[in-house]
C-alpha cells in the first residue's frame, strides 16, 4: 500500500526541521521512505515540489541554499519557524477561540482551527469556552449573558481562488456578468482585497482593461478564476474601501430627496427612512400620508414594489421611471 | 477534517503538545484538538512512522494504550517539538474573525476588550504572516437598541412583544415571541418561538419596528438545533412552486432567492423555479422586476401583479 500523504509530509517536515545543515534533494529522497519507493525521477521531482508547497502553506519557512557542491540544499531553520512567545490569559483565549468559529468557508475554518492547535501546543490556555445556547451551540456571551453566534458565509466558488490571488499578489482573469448585462465579459484584474458586507462578498481591484479601480460582486463571477503570469502593475492602496462603493450602489448616501404619497399603514421601511412625514392634504388626508425620502440609486424599483400604496409626487423624473416600470408589469 | 493537509497540520502541533504532557489522556487530547478519539488514534498510528531516518533512524516513539499517550524518546527530534509559527492563512483566519466579531454591537464590553487584547498579541506573534489579513474584511451589522432588548430577554428567559415588518405582505404585525438565540450572517437575526404562528421563526433585527420586554417567562418548546450553514431560508419540499422568467437585468433574482433550478435562456436571461410557503409574497418581486421579468406560474400570482400595477397607474391618470 502506498504511504499516506500526511505521513510523507510529516517526514519531510521533520527532516527539514531537524537538520543543522541544508539537505540536498538526494539526501531527502534517501531519508523519506515514501520518496524511496518512487522509481521515476520525474515523478519524485513533481511530488517533492508539491510537498514543499504544501508545507509552506502550513506555515513552514523552507529556505533554499546553494550548497558548495553545486546541489541546492533545503532547510527549515529553527529560529525562523518558531512561534514567538504569546501569553494570552484565559479570557483572551476564550474570546479568540470563539471568534475562530465564525468561518463557514472550509479553507478558513480549517486554518482557524489549525491556528488554535498551534497556539494550544504553545501553551495558550484554551479551556471549554463560551456559553451554551438553548440549542447546544456555543457562542459569545453577551450583555446579561445571552449568546450571539456570528457566522461568516462564503459560498461563492470564486472566494478561495481570489483570496489566494490577493494574498500572493497574482493577477487574475475571470468572466463577470454585470447586473444588467446580457452575457458575461472577460475581465483582467489585479485583486487587492475582499470584503463581506451584508452577507455578500465583494472584490476590489485594478481593472487592467478599464485602467481603473473596480469593485466586483463575487456571485456575479461566472466560471473559473484564471491565474495570469506576471506581477501587479499598479501599487496596492493601503486602505481599500469596498463598503463605500457598495453602499452607493445600494442607494445609500443619497443627498437628493423625493416626495411620495403613501397609504397609511403601508410601507414601514419607507417611513423608517423618511426625512419628513405628514398627513396628505385635502381629500387624501383620511387615508394617506405624504413623505419626503432620500432619493438614491434604485429608489424607482423599490417604490414599485409597493404597488398602489405609493404615488410619486416629485421629482418628475422619478415619477416617469416608476410609471414606466408599472406599465411594463401591467402589460405582463 | 481529515484531509492530508489538515492531518499534517494537526500532527505537527500534536508533537509539540504531547512532548509537554507525558501521559496525556486520549480523551483530553482529542477534545483539545477538536477531533474524535478515533481520529486521534489514527494520528498516533502514523506518528511512530515519522522521523528523520537519514540520521540513522530517529523515529518518534509515541505510543498509547488507548487511554493515555506516552512519548519515550522526546530528547530526539527536539527541534520538531518547538511551537511552530502561524501560516499566512492561519493568521488571516483568526485576525479577520477577531476584527469582525469585535465590531458586533452589543458584545459585552469585557469580551470586546479581551478580544482586542488577544488580537494585538496574536498580530505581534504572527509577524509577517499577519500581513495577508489586510486583504480580507467582514462587517456585521445590527440594530443596537433592539439588540440589547433581545439579548436581555434571552439572558433572563423572558417573553418579548414585537411589532415586526413583513416585507412579503408589507405589513406590521404584533406578536409575542420566546427568543432562543441571536446570530449574525450579514444581517443580525434572532430565532424565536412565535406564539402567533406557533412555529419557530427568524426575525431580522432591522425589521423590528418596536419591541417590549414582557414579565412573562419565555417558554419555547424543546427544538432540534438547526444547522444554518445551508442558508437561512430552507423551503420545505411541499411548498408551492413558482416559476419566474427574467431577462439579463433580472438575473439578480437567482442571487437573492434560494431556488431549485435556474435554466439559462437564449436571451441571456434565466428561468427560475423556486418554492415558497406563500406565493402571494412574491407579488413584490413581480412588481419590482418590471420589464426585466415576469411570473410564469402560478397564474393567480401573475394576475395579481398585473392588477396591482394597473391600479397603481390609475393614480397617475392612466388606465
Amino acid at each position: 500500500m502506498a504511504i499516506a500523504k500526511a505521513e510523507r509530509l510529516m517526514n519531510l517536515a521533520l527532516c527539514l526541521m531537524n537538520t543543522r545543515r541544508p539537505l540536498s534533494k538526494r539526501e531527502l529522497r534517501a531519508s523519506v521512505e515514501a520518496y524511496r519507493e518512487i522509481t521515476s525521477e520525474e515523478a519524485f521531482n513533481r511530488m517533492f515540489e508539491r510537498d514543499k508547497d504544501d508545507l509552506r502553506e502550513l506555515g513552514l519557512v523552507i529556505e533554499t541554499v546553494d550548497a558548495i557542491d553545486g546541489e541546492t540544499g533545503y532547510v527549515a531553520r529553527r529560529d525562523r519557524n518558531r512561534l514567538p512567545e504569546i501569553a494570552l490569559d484565559a479570557e483572551e483565549a476564550a474570546a479568540l477561540s470563539l471568534a475562530a468559529k465564525v468561518w463557514q468557508q472550509a479553507r478558513l475554518a480549517a486554518a482557524a482551527s489549525g491556528a488554535l492547535q498551534k497556539l494550544r501546543a504553545a501553551g495558550v490556555p484554551f479551556g471549554e469556552s463560551g456559553y451554551e445556547t438553548a440549542e447546544g451551540h456555543r457562542g459569545y456571551p453577551h450583555g446579561m449573558g445571552a449568546v450571539i453566534e456570528p457566522r461568516i458565509p462564503a459560498h461563492e466558488p470564486a472566494f478561495e481562488p481570489l483570496m489566494l490571488a490577493a494574498r500572493d499578489r497574482r493577477p487574475v482573469s475571470f468572466d463577470y456578468r454585470k447586473s444588467n448585462a446580457v452575457r458575461p465579459e472577460p475581465r483582467s484584474v489585479e485583486p487587492w482585497a475582499l470584503e463581506c458586507w451584508r452577507g455578500h462578498w465583494y472584490l476590489a481591484g485594478w481593472d487592467r482593461d478599464r485602467e481603473a479601480r473596480r469593485v466586483f460582486r463575487l456571485s456575479r463571477i461566472t466560471g473559473r478564476i484564471r491565474s495570469r503570469g506576471g506581477q501587479f502593475t499598479v501599487e496596492v492602496p493601503d486602505h481599500v474601501d469596498v463598503r463605500q462603493t457598495v453602499a452607493s450602489w445600494a442607494g445609500e448616501g443619497a443627498t437628493a430627496t423625493a416626495r411620495i404619497r403613501l397609504r397609511r399603514g403601508a410601507g414601514y421601511p419607507l417611513r423608517a427612512r423618511a426625512v419628513e412625514t405628514m398627513p396628505a392634504p385635502g381629500e387624501w388626508a383620511a387615508e394617506w400620508d405624504e413623505l419626503e425620502i432620500p432619493y438614491g440609486h434604485g429608489l424607482d424599483a423599490w417604490l414599485v414594489e409597493f404597488g398602489p400604496d405609493v404615488v410619486v409626487l416629485a421629482p418628475a423624473e422619478l415619477r416617469d421611471d416608476v410609471v414606466d416600470r408599472l406599465r411594463a408589469v401591467a402589460r405582463g | 477534517m481529515s484531509n492530508a493537509i489538515d492531518q499534517t497540520r494537526r500532527m505537527l502541533s500534536l508533537v509539540t503538545y504531547l512532548k509537554e504532557r507525558p501521559g496525556a489522556r486520549v480523551s483530553d487530547v482529542a477534545r483539545a484538538f477538536g477531533v474524535t478519539e478515533a481520529e486521534l488514534i489514527g494520528d498516533l498510528n502514523v506518528l511512530p512512522m515519522c522521523g528523520t531516518s537519514f540520521r540513522g533512524g530517529d523515529l518518534l516513539d509515541i505510543d498509547t494504550d488507548g487511554e493515555r499517550i506516552w512519548w519515550h524518546n522526546d530528547a530526539a527530534l527536539g527541534e520538531a517539538a518547538q511551537p511552530l509559527r502561524l501560516a499566512a492563512d492561519e493568521a488571516t483566519a483568526l485576525l479577520v474573525a477577531a476584527r469582525a466579531v469585535a465590531t458586533l454591537p452589543g458584545l459585552r464590553d469585557s469580551d470586546r476588550q479581551a478580544l482586542l487584547r488577544a488580537y494585538a498579541k496574536l498580530e505581534a506573534a504572527a509577524g509577517e504572516a499577519a500581513g495577508a489579513s489586510a486583504r480580507l474584511s467582514v462587517t456585521f451589522e445590527s440594530e443596537g437598541s433592539v439588540f440589547a432588548d433581545v439579548d436581555r430577554a434571552i439572558a433572563e428567559r423572558r417573553r418579548l412583544w414585537i411589532r415586526y415588518y413583513s416585507p412579503a405582505r408589507d405589513e406590521l404585525t404584533e406578536r409575542e415571541v420566546d427568543p432562543i438565540r441571536l446570530f449574525a450572517v450579514g444581517h443580525t437575526y434572532f430565532e424565536a418561538w412565535c406564539r402567533l404562528s406557533e412555529d419557530r421563526r427568524m426575525f431580522r433585527l432591522d425589521r423590528v419596528a418596536e419591541i417590549k420586554l414582557l414579565d412573562a417567562p419565555a417558554d419555547p418548546p424543546r427544538l432540534e438545533p438547526r444547522d444554518l450553514s445551508a442558508g437561512l431560508v430552507q423551503p420545505a419540499g411541499d411548498d408551492p412552486e413558482v416559476v419566474v422568467e427574467v431577462g439579463p437585468g433580472g438575473r439578480w433574482v437567482a442571487e437573492y432567492y434560494p431556488h431549485d433550478s435556474a435554466e439559462e435562456l437564449p436571451d441571456g436571461g434565466l428561468r427560475i423555479t423556486l418554492r415558497t410557503p406563500d406565493p402571494g409574497s412574491l407579488r413584490r418581486l413581480a412588481l419590482r422586476l418590471g420589464r426585466d421579468g415576469r411570473i410564469v406560474s402560478p397564474t393567480a400570482l401573475a394576475d395579481s401583479a398585473r392588477a396591482a400595477a394597473r391600479q397603481a397607474l390609475a393614480a397617475y391618470g392612466e388606465e
